[in-house]
């Protein structure tokens, strides 16, 4: 801030003298100084118009720190009315405790949010015992207050970001203020930093980004200056954190990238620039926004890994080695080497790679046999039996209450039994219901019944400790060759439809490609009575092995979020809802006596960003047709503004509403909130813009019209953001869209 | 200022669309005898050319005809549709009429009356009397028809007759082409309409130095018919309409320029005569086609049931109007379920009050589905006194809104849901009923009737009126599902209340009233109701785009966007097993792969051409750029845009939907071949305007290498389509060595492969 305040002022010892001297004998303007810094004509100020001085003097600090304090009250106002927990506070909440427990779990989103929230915990004394149960109220011992606080805070600090981006931005200082009114008394914005979610932290970031963007290319003039490296480097930390909270920061992300290779494009046609100052321009670009917030990615998933030491729900993500890592599994009791008879579990090595499972649903095509799937969570329905061919089991029947062990050996020809349902697992010439140009994998016959589909040849690839012609838990990569056809046991990251619960599809692959660990399987626990434990063994991961790893099987899970066709999720809604705000979320229960918020944006916030984009993009036709025919309203300086804060506006906004057209996964409102916040930078500069020619009195009304609007707007709403507890029907005159379900 | 002048300041006009050639009537203006002479010989090698490529590609493409007499692929459902309109019985399709139209039209005029309703594939042609080999001549005759229209396409654009050759003979010697064209399906009415249209609009901007002139104008509005002709074979032609539109705003763009010289006044006269042929033509021309379709098929049909009561009710002979009767209080009914057409039945036997996974039910009397008539099914009307207007007579219309109560007559007791989850799905409600008797439950027998798309005085109908009953006390609606209940309720359908009271899958209809027959006359009733064109128009597009994005049901031959161009997979279209023939659609692999390649070596050449400019370093003499540009990134635009909007498509998507792109991608292939092994271009070849300023002339020098290399790429073309050949014409059987030679890569999956070897 203090750097910010010394720029626009012409000396320093101006504020010194303010300071030392009282308000009464300070001169006005530095005019009365003289290159020395002498004080010659020393200005007596009448009295009413002190404060005048005082006010131009001091309005860029005091109008941020005046919507600093108002956005810090608002977000904190209340903060701890609704004592339950509200919404995904059920996950992030749980989250949370993770960390405090240690214990490994597994999310669709990257760590950074979720360790602040544990962070937000620690520091509230939190121990990580409340199960987080969605609209339970929390116990006396859970100080979410302080929790939500923290989070609010973030959300807070937007609101003087929107003030200074706008300002970097070149906007007049009415506009300014719009800008910052809006954030500031978005119900929307307001009601999501309220809660132990990642959004306030997302949107912190998204800001954070774009603030330093901006500050970024008002030094474009000042290249590899301090303030140019500093500027830079922030952009490419804040690009970092944005993505490690969610993906979703790939978007803001996706807009620094477009805005630097517009500019190297520039700078390529610059023919006076040397080429060694050209090649600097690239890699600083190259070290402080690729590599710096890929690192600063990595950071997170390594401080991740530090702090989840212990075995959690998270486990069966991740590979069997990385979960012998972790304190508390139960592996070190498993045999070591596989046997006829044993008890175990199959896991997939690929990236992403689950449990081999079956259950007793059926494929709804094809063969319309027992389904088996690749399965993440531990479940009784992972387990399967290593069994000998029919053909040489029937004389070993009698024999199965002996101490004999035969262990299994590279190229036996096996049979895999499921424990719970009996089943073998079965490959047939019939296509595989997602990859079609593989065979489908089903459970098929019994104990009896069954045919030469049922019989597997076991490949054994390698072995990470020593070679043994035997099979050992964890350390062996197999491979699974079906007897008859020839094909291998593949499980791709393919997931399935709802029919098969998301999980993903196990196919037999025709291919024979050694190299493809998707067809590398290793077994992860292992039961048999008849032999010894084997000893705990402290087995290392590469981190980049489990980073990569963990990633793969984010992106998979997050590509399972299909909605379901056969069921209507009433808190998800179509993206072409959200620019007109057709759809609002109620984020808790809706009893009349609860606590209730409704996540709806300020419609007048809402509404005017979306015209206003639709506003710029008729404005930028109807000046490109005037160019076209010679009329030039702008000078060349004012064109290039003009379409900076177009570009940055409008191609950010698309960059954040887009993309979610395309994603198959289910969407809710509160995805949109990044792209409003370029919306309401975009409706302020419009009106800026549309307004620049008008006198001074005409801006003042135009303008304060919309402030206005904006704060009665808010008034009006406000309720559904600080929570309100008598019955919803009494806000009936909201309703103002009919989709809205507001009320009932 | 003159016209060159205006290119060199701003050369780049980018996708302008082609100039055209150096054809005859341009040159004849130079007056020089010896040019003259050379022009002649050009024009009769010229035509010769094309003459021989078009005998070529007829050759090729009604080879064998009559093979096989069987129906193939997709001619189960185009088939099918012809043989509709010639029945005038009404269908539904997810594609506009025209090119339907046209096979009904050739049927016509065969003499075929619709009999045959091609329904399985394999389906005998001859032991059912289908006159398959005119059917399918059109088709075969329009496919044909692409390998002229592509060389004129080339010579229009200011190409050497070499380059328009090769061009063409891609398009002759594809296999994906000749196999989709010369069966009865609709793409090569699609393609032929589409570079019809190329054509009339390179033809169009040639003539843009005599604006307004009478050529000017007979050009744009040939183009917008045929664009509209495109459009209305299928809607992949919006892609088509996108591409010239692209150049239609470029090229006005350039017009705008305040260095043309037009004045305001000028350039709005370009503007609306370009909004009247190239936007209102083409709407008209859609237009038509769907009034030709509503007038021929004035018959109830297949494709009643996919639109509104009220459009069916325009129908002769729709059962609805024949059939439906308007229900008053009082009436016993009985109400089947629309998507699974069971009876909402009751019976004396109670639900068990354990279910086998631990839930407790009521222990009401059950309340299910029941395929069967059965007086079970009878359920009385009664309104809900409360919710009633008491002044509305006892037997008034049932109305939608209206609050009603159902007794089931035989066990005299009212229908009732409540808040107990259903046997089979603990998140509906369960269904049961109340002796009519008991008044406590009241309000829970309460049913709202609510007719689809019906306000406060539509009547509820039998067999017509789609309703939702929605539970007064619950908002659940009546709802079921295919599944079934065990043995204690003999197997019948589960009924329960739905929580999304919106859903499609709660319409209900009242089958019948009990007592009460409809006097069915005997001759065909003219239909009860007219509806306006446009009103049946667009419940048309609307039910056409939600149909076709709802095609989503998995298909073994389907494939994504990004295998088409590398030729990744084919469709198995028919086989034989006893002489081990087979139609699988391929593309010929060498012309593909080439084309692809010719794309990549554009995109480079101009990047590399960008980023050396943007260094001020001019790497290719102008006129060359600029046809590069013009023509080449037309072409270009053109393959991209009816390629990349499919990777947006959720339906299910196979390798046909890539052709139209293809063809473009051969004319890219031939520019870019165009600019390897000619020198120079043809220019100018626009034909020249009024004024006559003074112009620079450039020619194209064809050197032996060009004819050299044409002559090799079409050979090794023409190889590569015999040897793929029976698989395009089902003729001959190959035996599966000859399978195994020619799977060039392993994903296509052909019929008759060797059994594997185990490994």
């Amino acid at each position: 801030m203090d750097t910010l305040k010394r720029r626009h002022f012409a000396t320093t010892i101006n504020q010194q003298q303010f300071s030392k001297s009282g308000y009464e004998q300070v001169p006005l303007d530095p005019i009365d100084f003289d290159e020395n810094g002498k004080l010659y004509k020393p200005l007596r100020l009448p009295e009413n118009k002190v404060i005048l001085a005082f006010w131009q003097q001091y309005n860029d600090i005091l109008i941020p720190a005046f919507f600093t304090v108002l956005s810090f009250w608002t977000r904190f106002y209340l903060i701890s009315y609704s004592s339950f927990v509200v919404w995904d506070e059920a996950h992030f909440g749980k989250f949370g405790s993770h960390y405090l427990k240690r214990e490994f779990y597994f999310d669709v989103h990257p760590p950074l949010g979720k360790m602040l929230v544990g962070l937000a915990g620690l520091l509230a004394g939190y121990n990580g015992s409340f199960e987080f149960g969605s609209g339970e109220p929390y116990p006396a011992d859970v100080n979410y207050a302080f929790m939500r606080i923290f989070f609010a805070s973030f959300g807070a600090w937007m609101v003087p970001l929107a003030y200074f981006t706008a300002i970097e931005l070149d906007f007049s200082q009415h506009a300014v203020i719009l800008a910052t009114l809006m954030v500031l008394l978005d119900t929307a914005y307001l009601c999501i930093s309220r809660f132990i979610l990642l959004d306030s932290m997302l949107l912190f970031f998204t800001f954070t980004t774009l603030f330093f963007l901006t500050k970024f290319h008002n030094q474009r003039y000042n290249s590899f200056s301090i303030d140019w490296w500093l500027w830079l480097i922030l952009t490419g930390m804040s690009i970092g954190c944005v993505t490690s909270v969610k993906w979703v920061g790939l978007f803001v992300t996706a807009l620094v990238g477009l805005y630097t290779i517009e500019d190297l494009w520039d700078k390529f046609g610059d023919l006076s620039m040397p080429k060694t100052v050209y090649l600097k321009h690239w890699i600083a670009r190259i070290v402080c926004l690729i590599i710096l917030p890929i690192q600063i990615y990595m950071l997170c998933f390594a401080i991740h890994f530090a702090i989840l030491h212990r075995s959690g729900p998270g486990d069966a993500q991740m590979s069997s080695l990385f979960q012998a890592g972790l304190h508390g599994n139960n592996f070190y009791g498993n045999p070591i080497d596989l046997a006829y008879g044993s008890k175990f579990t199959l896991k997939n090595m690929g990236y992403g790679g689950g449990l081999l499972h079956s259950h007793v649903q059926t494929y709804p095509s094809g063969s319309k046999q027992q389904q088996v799937t690749c399965y993440h969570h531990r479940d009784a329905n992972n387990d399967w039996f290593i069994k000998k061919i029919r053909e040489e089991s029937e004389e070993n029947e009698e024999e199965n209450n002996s101490t004999d062990v035969e262990f299994v050996k590279h190229n036996d020809v096996v049979r895999l039994v499921h424990s719970s349902t009996g089943r073998n697992l079965h490959s047939h010439q019939v296509n595989a219901p997602v990859t079609k140009s593989q065979f489908e994998v089903s459970c098929y016959g019994n104990k009896k019944l069954g045919d030469q589909n049922d019989y597997w040849i076991i490949e054994v690839i390698d072995d990470l400790l020593e070679n043994t012609p035997r099979i050992r838990a964890m350390t062996t990569r197999l491979r699974f060759r079906h007897k008859i056809l020839g094909c291998y046991l593949r499980a791709a990251n393919a997931v399935l439809p709802q029919w098969g619960f998301k999980q993903i599809e196990v196919t037999c692959d025709k291919k024979n490609n050694p190299s493809d660990s998707f067809t590398h399987w290793n077994v992860e626990h292992h039961w048999n009575d008849k032999l010894p434990p084997g000893g705990s063994s402290h087995y290392r991961t590469l981190f980049l092995h489990d980073f990569w790893h963990l990633n793969v099987a984010m992106y998979t899970s997050n590509n399972a979020l299909i909605p379901d066709p056969d069921k209507e999720d009433i808190l998800a809604s179509h993206p072409l809802q959200w620019p007109l705000l057709q759809v609002g979320i109620r984020i808790c229960g809706w009893d009349d006596k609860a606590v209730k918020y409704y996540l709806l944006g300020n419609p007048i916030v809402w509404w005017s960003g979306t015209a206003s984009l639709v506003m710029f993009v008729f404005l930028f036709v109807w000046h490109l047709i005037r160019r076209q025919r010679q009329f030039h309203d702008f000078s060349q300086a004012q064109w290039t503004h003009f379409l900076y804060v177009g570009k940055i506006c409008l191609i950010g906004w698309l960059l954040h509403f887009m993309p979610f057209f395309i994603m198959g996964r289910v969407t809710y409102l509160h995805h949109y909130f990044p792209a409003l916040y370029f919306s309401i930078l975009m409706c302020a500069f419009v009106l800026d813009h549309l307004t620049s020619s008008c006198n001074q009195i005409t801006k003042h009304i135009v303008f304060g019209i919309s402030y206005l609007a904006v704060i009665l707007v808010f008034w009006y709403f406000k309720d559904i953001a600080f929570g309100f507890d008598y019955p919803s029907s009494e806000l009936k005159g909201r309703q103002w869209v009919s989709s809205w379900n507001l009320v009932d | 200022m003159t016209d060159h002048k205006v290119r060199q300041r701003h050369g780049i006009q980018v996708m302008e669309p082609p100039d055209s050639v150096q054809n005859a009537p341009i040159l004849d203006e130079k007056k020089t005898i010896g040019q003259t002479k050379t022009n002649t010989k050009k024009r009769i090698v010229s035509n010769s050319a094309l003459a021989i490529l078009t005998l070529l590609s007829f050759i090729t493409r009604f080879w064998k005809i009559d093979h096989p007499h069987q129906v193939v692929f997709d001619e189960v459902h185009f088939g099918k549709f012809a043989s509709y309109y010639l029945k005038r019985t009404y269908y539904f399709d997810v594609h506009p009429p025209l090119a339907k139209l046209m096979l009904a039209g050739i049927g016509l005029f065969l003499g075929y009356d619709g009999h045959f309703e091609f329904d399985n594939i394999g389906d005998d042609y001859i032991t059912n009397d289908v006159p398959y080999i005119g059917l399918r001549s059109l088709p075969a005759a329009l496919g044909a028809l692409l390998v002229p229209l592509t060389y004129m396409i080339m010579v229009e654009s200011g190409y050497p007759i070499i380059t328009a050759i090769l061009a063409a003979g891609l398009v002759l010697f594809d296999n994906a082409l000749i196999c989709q064209t010369r069966l009865i399906l609709l793409d090569s009415m699609l393609v032929f309409f589409m570079l019809c249209t190329f054509y009339c609009y390179i033809r169009f901007y040639k003539y843009r130095l005599r604006e307004f002139s009478n050529e000017w104008w007979v050009w744009m509005i040939a183009s917008g018919v045929t664009l509209g002709l495109t459009l209305s074979v299928k809607l992949v032609g919006l892609f088509t309409v996108l591409t010239i539109g692209i150049a239609v705003i470029v090229d006005l763009w350039n017009l705008l320029d305040i260095k043309r010289g037009l004045t305001m006044e000028h350039f709005k006269k370009h503007f609306y005569a370009r909004v009247i042929g190239l936007i209102i033509v083409p709407i008209l021309v859609y237009l038509f086609w769907f009034y030709l379709h509503f007038a021929i098929l004035n018959t109830s049909g297949p494709g009643d049931s996919f639109m509104s009561p009220a459009f069916q009710e325009t129908l002769q002979g729709n059962v609805m109007s024949l059939e439906s009767l308007e229900i008053r209080f009082n009436d016993t009914i009985t109400l089947k379920h629309k998507s699974t057409s069971v009876f909402l039945h009751s019976h004396f036997e109670r639900y068990p009050l354990r279910y086998n996974d631990g839930r407790i039910s009521s222990q009401g009397q059950q309340v299910t589905g029941y395929k069967f008539e059965d007086t079970n099914n009878y359920w009385l009307i009664k309104p809900a006194k409360i919710f009633i207007d008491p002044s509305r007579p006892e037997d008034d219309f049932v109305k939608h809104g209206d609050y009603i109560l159902l007794e089931h007559i035989n066990t005299e007791s009212h229908l009732l849901t409540h808040d107990v989850a259903s046997p089979l799905m603990p998140t509906n409600q369960e269904f049961t009923t109340m002796p009519k008797d008991d008044d406590s439950r009241y309000n829970e027998t309460v049913f709202q009737v609510l007719i689809d798309d019906g306000d406060s005085d539509t009547k509820w109908k039998t067999k017509s009126s789609y309703i939702r009953l929605i539970h007064f006390d619950t908002k659940v609606a009546l709802w079921t599902h295919d599944k079934l209940l065990p043995e204690w309720a003999f197997k019948q359908q589960e009924i329960n209340g739905n929580k999304n009271n919106v859903e499609k899958s709660n319409i209900w209809i009242a089958d019948q009233i009990v007592g009460k027959n409809v006097t069915k006359p005997l001759t065909p009733e003219p239909p009860k109701r007219r509806l306006p064109f446009f009103a049946k128009f667009f419940e048309l597009q609307r039910l056409m785009l939600s149909h076709n994005s709802g095609l989503t049901k998995p298909h073994p031959y389907s494939s994504t966007p990004v295998n088409w161009p590398f030729l990744v997979r084919g469709i198995s279209f028919w086989t034989n097993n006893d002489d081990k023939e087979q139609i699988y659609l391929l593309g010929n692999p060498f012309t593909w792969w080439i084309s692809v390649g010719a794309m990549a070596v554009l995109v480079g050449v101009l990047s590399a051409d960008l980023i050396s400019r943007r260094r001020a370093i001019h790497p290719i003499s102008e006129p060359v750029r600029n046809r590069l540009l013009n023509s080449g990134l037309f072409f270009f635009m053109a393959w991209f845009i009816h390629y990349a909007p499919f990777y947006l498509m959720g339906r299910s998507l196979f390798l046909h939907h890539y052709l139209p792109a293809l063809i473009c991608s051969y004319m890219v292939a031939a520019v870019v071949f165009n600019f390897m092994f000619v020198d120079s271009v043809n220019y100018p070849i626009s034909v020249t305007g009024p004024r006559k300023a003074p112009r620079i002339v450039a020619k194209a020098v064809v050197r032996d290498i060009t004819v050299i290399s044409c002559t090799i790429l079409l050979t090794i073309s023409a190889c590569v389509f015999y040897y793929f050949s029976p698989l395009t014409y089902g003729t001959p059987g190959i035996e599966p060595a000859g399978i195994r030679n020619r799977m060039w890569l392993d994903s296509w999956d052909l019929h008759f492969q060797p059994k594997r070897h185990d490994a």
